[in-house]
């Protein structure tokens, strides 16, 4: 009996030794606290360590997501030496819910081999494949976070300061009063749904409010800008407006006042606006109609000249001599004329090449104004 | 005239109604051995003449019809495979003849034009390793449309080069057109017949050789073509810049020769300047390279030989 229980026992150990060397890898996570309270950024951070440095390691990590918190992975740090993977993930949760709350991640071991990885980065662009992994899901053990409430009618976390700017405090019935109203500092990202309360005797217009956040392991830094404008018939009064917070850092609550505004409005007489009189008189003539028929007109002028223009210029030109008859003119000679003759690449004057050749070669007589003239005929 | 001509005219003109110049041109290229590069539109009678002329010699006549994927094998032949005695043989192809007409040659790309060349120059034809030799006379006629048209190949300039003419074809005047076609309706061309034979032919050619050209015009020929490449020298230095490339020495050879054709086809004993201005616009149409500044104002070769032939002064 005691050698079949030592036989389990050593069975067991192996077995162990399988299951955990089967993994690859080592895995270690920190959490920056474990109780927060609501809304308190919390830093986790998660190292993953290759140990089997005989296999080509890759991994997928996220926090899987969940309405107990919010969360954002701020950086990431890959160490790719040769089979020794090692990624440092720091992520920054935000619980949203007071209590235990727990955190689960979604994590997938890839194993692939050097051909593989060599073969995916290899070739032109149309040629990629895809790179060939054996997929592993890895359950992780979820964390807990034992989230402590905030004190009562808390509306921001962290450390903010609040300013705001009225545009004018004195308008006109109905004019618009621009206001601004600025929360900026770190914590919860400050985004309030009613900023002013509701049910105020003036009429309240305002935008989504201006959003700007940098999140870092210090935690969210924030800006939001609330741009409002605030009308009334009559002067009315901006009661305080107070925003309870709270600061985890210090464990201190404290406030963000906006403290009483009177606005004066002063009445309009309305009666000066409504027009008492039917089909009153135009306050200055319209010539428009006029002007636009003149542009016609100087456009259809414009046009019209143009076209006689090229009219007038085509006259011109069958008004200018011909050149070549031109030129036969100023030929003196028998040979100047020959000469001008066979640069016509034309049989109409075989002819008149005859003649003047045999002048030239052959001791013909002609009369040379006669060819001249006969010539420019039949031009 | 010499009589014989006078006959072959006379036959030519019972196809061919008109296109004197395209006549004269083919004669001047049979004569001297030259090849003719003919543009125009469809329908110049541009087959008919050269058919006629190979019906008037009694020569053997073939015709190619230039098409986008026409092979120069098609051109000039092939090694066929014998699968029953398992051996080559060869199939010549329709450059063995006489007159070939090289129909819409800018039809197809420039390696088939290139297949021409050869044969063209060295009259010989070279298939797989065995070369052969083509019968005498050998005349290229080839047709190409007008480069604007769609679906065409320039043609490359030393393919340009080999022909010894380039003749722009036009339209036949009002009565020639009335003529064709009251003959065309009524079918009543004549049949042409062989009224000279290749021994005859060959006795032209030799004759051709007897043409006296004086130095001067020799001198003359080389003006012309120095113009072409150095305008300046000239006092055209106008013609500087719309000129890339002059005319190259096949030109004054073909020029040479082609006055000589002429003055012999006017019945002359001799050359004179005259028989060199009515070819040398054919002669340097084709070759003169025209710069991008001359084709963006519209210039053509045309114009720039006038101008050169206006300026030097004729012997």
């Amino acid at each position: 009996m005691k050698r079949n229980l030592g036989k389990i026992l050593k069975l067991f150990i192996a077995l162990s030794f399988v299951l955990l060397s089967a993994e690859d890898f080592t895995y270690d996570f920190h959490l920056d606290k474990q109780d927060p309270y609501l809304k308190e950024p919390v830093i986790l951070t998660l190292d993953l360590k290759q140990t089997n440095h005989n296999i080509v390691l890759l991994f997928n990590f996220d926090l899987r997501k969940s309405d107990d918190y919010l969360f954002q992975r701020i950086d990431t740090k890959e160490t790719d030496s040769h089979h020794n993977t090692q990624i440092h993930y720091v992520y920054l949760i935000y619980p949203l819910k007071s209590g235990e709350i727990k955190l689960s991640f979604d994590l997938m071991k890839k194993v692939t081999t050097d051909d593989s990885v060599a073969y995916s980065f290899s070739g032109d662009r149309d040629n990629i494949k895809g790179l060939v992994t054996t997929d592993t899901k890895i359950t992780l053990p979820p964390l807990s976070l034992k989230v402590k409430e905030l004190p009562r009618n808390t509306t921001l976390i962290g450390d903010f300061k609040l300013t705001h700017k009225f545009k004018k405090t004195k308008a006109e019935a109905y004019e618009p009063i621009p206001f601004e109203v600025k929360i900026e500092g770190s914590g919860y990202p400050p985004l309030l749904e009613n900023l002013l309360p509701k049910n105020m005797d003036f009429t309240l217009f305002q935008e989504n409010p201006i959003v700007k956040s940098r999140h870092s392991t210090q935690g969210t830094k924030s800006s939001v800008i609330y741009p409002m404008a605030l009308s009334s018939e009559n002067s009315f009064d901006l009661n305080p407006i107070t925003i309870k917070a709270f600061n985890p850092k210090s464990m201190k609550s404290y406030t963000l006042t906006i403290p009483k505004q009177h606005f004066t409005i002063s009445k309009v007489d309305v009666n000066t606006l409504v027009d008492k009189t039917d089909h009153p008189k135009p306050l200055r003539s319209d010539w428009s109609g006029f002007s636009s028929l003149l542009s016609y007109l100087v456009i259809f002028a414009a046009g019209y000249l143009t076209a006689l223009s090229v009219k007038w210029g085509k006259k011109t030109l069958a008004q200018t001599e011909d050149p070549f008859k031109e030129k036969i003119e100023n030929c003196n000679d028998e040979r100047s004329l020959l000469q001008l003759l066979m640069s016509i690449d034309s049989k109409k004057f075989a002819t008149d090449i005859e003649i003047l050749e045999n002048a030239l070669y052959g001791n013909a007589k002609i009369n040379f104004k006669k060819v001249k003239q006969e010539l420019l005929e039949k031009l | 005239m010499n009589e014989k001509i006078i006959q072959l005219k006379r036959e030519l003109s019972k196809a061919v109604i008109g296109q004197e110049t395209m006549i004269e041109g083919l004669l001047i290229g049979l004569l001297s051995d030259g090849h003719i590069l003919i543009e125009g539109v469809p329908g110049l009678a541009k087959t008919t003449t050269i058919n006629a002329l190979a019906k008037a010699l009694g020569l053997d006549f073939k015709r190619i019809q230039f098409t986008p994927d026409l092979l120069p094998s098609d051109i000039i032949g092939a090694q066929i495979y014998n699968p029953q005695d398992h051996s080559f043989s060869i199939k010549k192809g329709p450059l063995f003849t006489n007159l070939l007409l090289a129909d819409e040659i800018n039809r197809a790309p420039a390696k088939v034009q290139s297949a021409l060349l050869e044969v063209m120059q060295e009259r010989q034809v070279t298939i797989a390793d065995e070369t052969f030799k083509i019968d005498s006379p050998f005349l290229v006629m080839a047709t190409q449309n007008p480069i604007e048209q769609e679906g065409v190949y320039a043609l490359p300039e030393a393919q340009l080069d080999r022909f010894m003419m380039k003749i722009v074809v036009k339209h036949n005047s009002e009565e020639e057109e009335l003529e064709i076609m009251r003959k065309g309706a009524s079918k009543s061309f004549e049949e042409v017949k062989k009224v000279l034979s290749i021994e005859e032919l060959h006795t032209l050619q030799n004759e051709l050789g007897s043409i006296h050209i004086d130095k001067e015009l020799e001198h003359y020929i080389i003006q012309l073509i120095s113009a072409t490449r150095d305008p300046a020298k000239f006092g055209l230095e106008n013609l500087s810049q719309n000129i890339m490339f002059g005319v190259s020495p096949r030109a004054s050879i073909d020029l040479y020769k082609a006055a000589k054709a002429k003055a012999f086809l006017r019945g002359n004993t001799f050359v004179t300047p005259a028989d060199i201005g009515y070819v040398v616009h054919d002669v340097f149409r084709h070759r003169i390279v025209l710069s991008y500044e001359a084709r963006a104002k519209g210039i053509n070769a045309d114009e720039i030989i006038s101008k050169i032939v206006e300026t030097l002064p004729i012997p």
